[in-house]
């Protein structure tokens, strides 16, 4: 039995090429400790999600998104 | 050979995001990105966008808040050493990241039309949930 697959969030958000600056979008790919979402959970589909990987990294450089939340220092 | 002062040498289109110190004025912010830009040796003005100050994921050092403040640009590559090396070593700046732009990012502008049909899109989800 397969599930029927969930449609692309991003996909269906109209958005082409993720941007990182979007700190708003990119904190509904994150869990909680700040790690990346799998897209087996998210539904996101791979094109968007390497696209995610790499709009998450730069934000964290930028500070707009932690490294690790809930953790002091 | 002779041709190299009067051609100039090609551009290409970067984004810059930049991390200043949220201590400094907003006049003293213009300011100093100006005369960053300047090494960039620009043909038209660089089109920023202030973000203004906001409080840091983590912190940087000892900053716990920066001015965001993010520029879009037409240079050349040869000039951005040069532009990189006196942002390291300008003290206010917390961070910066220069990014060559391939892709419009984000979700494309909608046309009016679309707008519409989406705005309608949105009104039909409403009744649903009531």
């Amino acid at each position: 039995m397969r599930r029927p697959k969930k449609p692309c969030p991003i996909t269906e958000a109209g958005i082409r090429f993720v941007d990182y600056k979007d700190d708003r979008l990119l904190a509904r790919f994150i869990t909680d400790y700040g790690k990346i979402l799998p897209s087996r959970l998210s539904g996101v589909d791979a094109r968007h999600q390497r696209q995610l990987s790499k709009a998450v990294k730069k934000a964290r450089f930028l500070a707009l998104l932690p490294y690790v939340k809930g953790q002091q220092g | 050979m002779a041709t190299h002062k009067t051609r100039m040498a090609p551009t290409r289109p970067y984004e810059i995001v930049y991390i200043i110190d949220s201590a400094l004025e907003d006049a003293a912010i213009a300011e100093k990105l100006e005369k960053h830009h300047g090494l960039l040796e620009l043909a038209e003005p660089a089109e920023i966008e202030h973000w203004g100050r906001r409080q840091l994921a983590y912190k940087i050092g000892r900053h716990e808040a920066g001015y965001y403040a993010i520029a879009k640009v037409n240079a050349a590559p040869g000039t951005l050493p040069e532009f990189e090396r006196a942002l390291k070593l300008d003290e206010n700046i917390v961070r910066y990241m220069v990014s060559l732009v391939e892709r419009v990012l984000g979700a494309p502008k909608l046309s009016d039309e679309e707008l519409a049909a989406r705005a309608a899109h949105d009104d039909d989800d409403d009744e649903d949930d009531e």
